[in-house]
């Protein structure tokens, strides 16, 4: 909560502004069109927000906000160690 | 000294339509000018349970609240953080949104929830929306001798801001609502 953030306006993630409008549009279409149609079995976006996600933990320097990034780092972890390591049920 | 404000709404359009609205809220351009105090959203966490269709997720908000001259003296800064969680639970339907300041909590603490479910008296065509808005001066903080006024104010903005969030939502609505069966037979 520095007073230094004054001069900081709004553009504290801008660089990222591209991929995160990329990763909005995919998730929107996939919100819509498949998620609440009852196709939630397959996560999509992913490459799209590995990209914006890299980019927001280089750039995101409140540390309040940062918090909740590295937080969600170890919910990843924590499932995929849970994940169950069954081949390809996929078709 | 807690003060708290509940809200209803109900749109005449299904939820999985709203709620596709809501997420579109702060993002599209044609509405950044009506809720011109949302500077940024980042999505910063983002996870869903495959089996039984649940999501969760986790944004940022940047806020642009410009008050009086003395409560910016005080403060020292008019953007505001706020952190919105949100779970959607797709099989039974439910949306709901917790959004809460970061910034700024030692003097003010202001939580919001809404919650998106599917009518009682139209379930596959309607949406009520619950709104429940809490606003929290800190007893020692510098804002506490004018609590009451620092809240009055803050929750007039919260009224006229979810106004202008309503007529967003269904303006997105409606926008949703062409693109899914308008256009086709438009090409027709």
């Amino acid at each position: 909560m520095g007073m230094s953030k004054r001069d900081k306006k709004s553009s504290f993630t801008s660089p990222c502004a591209h991929l995160r409008t990329a990763y909005h549009n995919c998730f929107n279409r996939w919100y819509s069109e498949k998620f609440v149609k009852g196709m939630w079995d397959k996560e999509e976006c992913v490459s799209e927000w590995q990209k914006y996600r890299a980019c927001l933990s280089e750039h995101l320097d409140d540390k309040h906000l940062s918090r909740f990034l590295e937080a969600e780092g170890i919910v990843d972890s924590a499932t995929q160690g849970v994940k169950n390591p069954v081949d390809g049920v996929s078709q | 000294m807690v003060k708290a404000y509940t809200q209803e709404h109900v749109y005449k359009h299904p939820w999985e339509r709203v709620t596709s609205a809501s997420w579109r809220k702060f993002a599209d351009p044609e509405n950044k000018r009506t809720l011109s105090h949302i500077l940024e959203v980042d999505t910063l966490s983002h996870k869903l349970d495959s089996l039984s269709g649940k999501l969760y997720t986790t944004r940022a908000l940047t806020i642009h609240a410009p008050g009086p001259w003395f409560l910016r003296k005080i403060v020292g800064q008019d953007i505001c953080h706020c952190v919105e969680s949100t779970v959607v639970d797709a099989q039974s339907k439910s949306m709901q949104l917790t959004t809460r300041n970061i910034s700024l909590q030692k003097f003010i603490e202001v939580e919001e929830k809404i919650r998106y479910e599917p009518h009682p008296e139209n379930l596959t065509g309607w949406t009520v929306c619950r709104q429940e808005t809490s606003i929290r001066i800190k007893p020692l903080s510098a804002l506490a001798s004018m609590a009451e006024k620092v809240e009055q104010r803050c929750a007039e903005r919260f009224m006229q801001n979810s106004v202008k969030g309503r007529e967003v939502m269904e303006r997105i609505c409606k926008y949703l609502e062409a693109e899914s069966g308008g256009i086709a037979s438009n090409f027709h």
